[in-house]
């Protein structure tokens, strides 16, 4: 080994016994490795006197406070992705529930004509069936505890949109998968605003 | 001496993400020292190291932190975040020290030193000269220092820190310890810096 291959040596694999050898044969090359160990031995010192420099506590504590409020936000959104679909069904079993159920109660007075926004009036019935027991000629079946009508009273028919499981209170079958469905129906009123018939609009059961 | 081996770092990250604080407080507690000198001595700036280390742990709290034991250590993934902050705050101009734009190749003394110059380096006034010295270094030479010298990370490891492959750390290395040597021997001799001296023949 020469100097050169001593210098390149000592930089890639620190000492090995070629570089050692070679110090002992040059002068010079054992003063930059008796100065290469030196510093070694300086930078050991210098580690081992920084070891007990740390962060200061203030920086544990905040990253705890962290730690916790980051957790506790996970568990929330796992509490919360169970209880959504959960409600979600409730909600809409709920909303059907309480749209059969406004439907077929029987109502207080009030004039037919007074409906919700997208209700639209089709005809001032006039001249209605003579009877509302079960289904009339022209398609309406009576409401279960709707009181019959009389022949002279006037009536108004309404055109709606109920959920599909109102077929079901009026024994005409629904598919389950459907019954969430919304179906477009006439609502037979009385002269007092209740509902006495129904009448599914293009349903192939009717 | 029934003494169980310490945790790893990867179990205790395990264990952190999944909401244990305890296996947190131990990983930041066995890591956070080693971060936080490193930066400090990057920066000069007790400041900059202590936003820069809560960064680093805040970071591995993130969803999708990013580490990923086939790709190195937990230790050489903080490092490495440690290291990206701190040329962000480098580049905003918050820390004083300058960004450097010299190559691989620019001129580095020899390993060389003058008789009885480092004689004294494990003492108060050595130690000292010593740091100083290290806080002149250019930051690619101080990185490595710092890194593989001071805190004792392998050559792997702070290749990964890096972002180069273990041969530049070796030589870079090498060179910055030659620079050091050089600083120490100007210090205390001021006059021509040995890399301005006739190199040393040898005739072996």
């Amino acid at each position: 080994m020469n100097c050169q291959e001593f210098r390149k040596s000592i930089a890639e694999a620190g000492e090995n016994a070629d570089v050692l050898a070679h110090s002992g044969e040059c002068a010079a090359c054992a003063a930059v490795l008796a100065a290469h160990g030196r510093l070694q031995a300086g930078l050991r010192t210098l580690a081992a006197e920084l070891h007990h420099t740390e962060a200061p506590g203030r920086v544990e504590s905040g990253l705890v406070a962290a730690f916790r409020s980051q957790h506790r936000r996970v568990r929330r959104a796992e509490e919360r992705q169970w209880w959504i679909p959960a409600l979600s069904w409730a909600a809409a079993a709920g909303l059907v529930m309480a749209a059969a159920l406004f439907l077929l109660r029987p109502h207080q007075p009030q004039p037919a004509h007074r409906g919700a926004p997208d209700m639209v009036e089709l005809a001032n019935a006039a001249d209605a069936p003579d009877a509302y027991a079960g289904e009339t000629d022209d398609g309406f079946i009576a409401l279960p505890n709707a009181r019959g009508l009389d022949p002279a009273e006037e009536v108004n028919v309404v055109r709606v949109e109920v959920p599909r499981s109102a077929m079901l209170e009026v024994g005409l079958a629904v598919s389950a998968d459907r019954v969430s469905e919304l179906v477009e129906a006439d609502v037979m009123l009385g002269p007092d605003g209740l509902a006495r018939a129904i009448r599914f609009v293009d349903e192939p059961s009717m | 001496m029934n003494s169980t081996p310490p945790e790893t770092d990867d179990a205790l990250f395990v264990r952190s993400r999944g909401g244990e604080e305890a296996a947190f407080v131990a990983l930041y507690r066995r890591r956070q020292g080693a971060i936080y000198r490193f930066v400090l001595h990057m920066s000069r700036s007790a400041a900059v190291a202590e936003d820069v280390t809560q960064e680093v742990f805040l970071a591995l709290l993130r969803e999708g932190c990013g580490y990923d034991p086939d790709r190195g250590t937990l230790s050489g993934y903080l490092f490495g975040i440690a290291r990206k902050l701190l040329l962000r705050q480098m580049e905003r101009g918050r820390v004083d020290v300058p960004l450097e734009t010299e190559t691989e190749d620019a001129a580095i003394p020899e390993l060389a030193v003058a008789e009885n110059a480092l004689e004294d380096l494990t003492r108060r006034e050595g130690i000292e000269a010593l740091r100083r010295a290290i806080g002149t270094l250019p930051r690619r030479y101080r990185e490595v220092v710092v890194l593989c010298d001071l805190e004792e990370v392998d050559y792997a490891d702070a290749a990964q820190v890096l972002g180069c492959p273990i041969g530049t750390v070796r030589s870079r290395l090498h060179r910055a310890r030659a620079l050091l040597l050089d600083k120490l021997n100007h210090e205390r001799r001021p006059g021509p810096s040995v890399s301005g001296l006739n190199p040393i023949r040898c005739l072996t």
